[in-house]
């Protein structure tokens, strides 16, 4: 059979952000992969370092859109390490609510595009549905349907008042009924099996040594979570499980998914039960010292990695990114060979990449 | 797909999920973060806004006669963030709900929100100053007497003299 190289991208259809792929095929097999970034890059590591620190705060929220709390909310937690301020409890659990918030939103619009990749276009447009229950909730709590604005440096700039949070609570369980329905779907559906079950195979093995992060990790069963494995915000204080799934396919990861999803709420549920009185932020505009600080935290893709250096003055020295997709779609390579053409655009959304977080 | 088939039946005989919006209602929440809305009574030109307006929309600047200070808030580059609001000691900026931004391309330098703060004269030596809002004071001081009243009519100097005193 002879060989064909065929170019994805960077504009193709099924791909949502511009990405470009040399995808070797043989008759109708890949073969071998070839991956080509950099076609949105928008210099904003350059920006980050012209503008000064609460400006950062704005500009940071818009390196992604999915990701766009832990992009702030990580920057905040490497400032605070370097001015050595302690956050009061309640912003702590505010935090984690956002970031909660957020991951469910994240993850039905991924799981939403699978299902729309696979062309069962009705159940993209259910989950879809389902989400507008997570956007109400971002919309009536935040002020804004993506970029939620909840972090500043020392705390949070919300509050949640005792009819948000009943607010809250209520559309949380709004939201429980429908999703296990869904997970049933993606569990049994024969058209969806069909589709994914063993489908873009990351053994183990190989997730380890492209150190893979987030749900591609937790995909072929490697716990690798930071919000347990190195705790940030009230993370210590809350039980988090950490959903694994060992099918290494893309069934598997859009499980994890969906059982993150679940875990999410009952983490935001226990938040709201635990949540302790106070003020919300620091009460003083803070000093940021010379010095430099790592932060991370699990963003909905994986393992969020903030390097910030600051030199004294309110702009800071150099601020660098490690986003989880850097990992995620190396390990592509591994995920393609002995699929079929039809699955590119599957196996790519299974990675959930954020090239818009990758390129900056 | 037994499974979806009820889904899909259930939603079928279930009223639409989007707004009608411009012929009807749409869902707006209190504290939806619009287009922002500026109180040149309360503002005191401390310029923090400015400091921290991350798309640079907000510019306070000396008008041409030296009368005052002008606020202007460009709607265009503004990214509704709300750090304005946040960072504002007397809250003289503020997000409104008003999400509406459509406007005529020939209107595009015109759609600003402007603010204007005349300077007043120290009462003791005459020097032309930002006034002191009385939203400052209510913060600074929880109860303002007549005391405290009468500083807000004197500029840094003359206040300093008369604590001297």
């Amino acid at each position: 059979m002879s060989t064909y190289t065929i170019p994805v991208g960077p504009l193709h259809v099924a791909l949502e952000e511009p990405m470009y792929f040399r995808v070797e095929v043989e008759g109708e097999t890949i073969v071998g992969l070839e991956l080509t970034a950099g076609h949105v890059h928008r210099g904003i590591e350059y920006l980050a370092m012209k503008r000064n620190i609460y400006q950062n705060l704005t500009l940071l929220e818009r390196v992604c859109s999915l990701c766009s709390n832990n992009h702030p909310f990580t920057y905040c937690m490497a400032l605070e390490k370097i001015a050595g301020i302690q956050i009061p409890e309640r912003a702590e659990y505010l935090r984690v609510i956002a970031d909660e918030i957020k991951r469910i939103a994240s993850h039905l619009f991924n799981i939403a595009m699978l299902a729309h990749i696979i062309g069962f276009d009705s159940l993209f447009m259910h989950v879809m549905e389902l989400r507008e229950i997570v956007q109400d909730i971002k919309e009536t709590i935040y002020g804004n349907r993506m970029d939620l604005a909840a972090n500043c440096i020392g705390g949070v700039r919300y509050d949640l008042s005792e009819e948000k949070i009943k607010y809250l609570a209520r559309q949380l369980d709004n939201l429980k009924k429908p999703l296990e329905e869904i997970t049933r779907i993606y569990m049994n559906n024969k058209f969806v099996r069909a589709r994914t079950e063993g489908v873009g195979i990351l053994p183990k093995d190989e997730a380890l040594r492209y150190g893979v992060v987030g749900p591609v990790a937790r995909g072929s069963g490697i716990n690798n979570d930071v919000r347990v494995k190195s705790p940030y915000a009230a993370y210590d204080k809350l039980k988090v499980n950490v959903q694994v799934e060992t099918g290494c396919d893309v069934k598997a990861r859009a499980l994890v998914r969906l059982r993150e999803i679940q875990e999410a709420i009952n983490i935001i549920q226990h938040c709201l039960k635990e949540i302790p009185d106070g003020p919300t932020c620091i009460d003083y505009l803070p000093e940021i010292p010379a010095g430099e600080a790592v932060a991370k935290s699990e963003a909905p893709r994986g393992e969020l990695i903030y390097y910030l250096r600051t030199n004294g003055s309110d702009i800071p020295e150099r601020i660098k990114w490690r986003v989880p997709t850097y990992m995620n779609w190396e390990a592509l390579k591994v995920m393609m060979p002995g699929n079929k053409v039809a699955d590119i655009p599957l196996i790519i959304n299974s990675i959930d990449p954020c090239i818009s977080c990758t390129e900056r | 797909m037994s499974s979806f088939l009820k889904i899909a039946l259930r939603n079928l005989f279930k009223s639409p999920t989007t707004d009608p919006y411009p012929f009807g209602e749409t869902f707006v929440p209190e504290g939806l973060r619009g287009k922002a809305k500026y109180n040149a009574g309360a503002c005191i030109a401390c310029r923090m806004c400015e400091h921290v307006c991350a798309g640079g929309a907000i510019q306070i600047r000396e008008v041409a006669d030296k009368s005052g200070l002008e606020f202007i808030l460009w709607h265009n580059t503004c990214t509704f963030c709300g750090l304005c609001e946040y960072y504002c000691p007397t809250k003289a900026i503020r997000l409104t709900e008003d999400y509406h931004t459509a406007h005529r391309q020939e209107d595009k330098y015109r759609y600003v929100e402007k603010g204007f703060i005349k300077y007043v004269n120290c009462a003791g030596c005459g020097t032309p100053m930002v006034p002191i809002s009385p939203e400052l004071l209510q913060r600074a001081y929880e109860h303002v007497n007549k005391e405290i009243e009468m500083l807000r009519h004197l500029c840094p100097k003359c206040r300093q003299k008369r604590a001297l005193r």
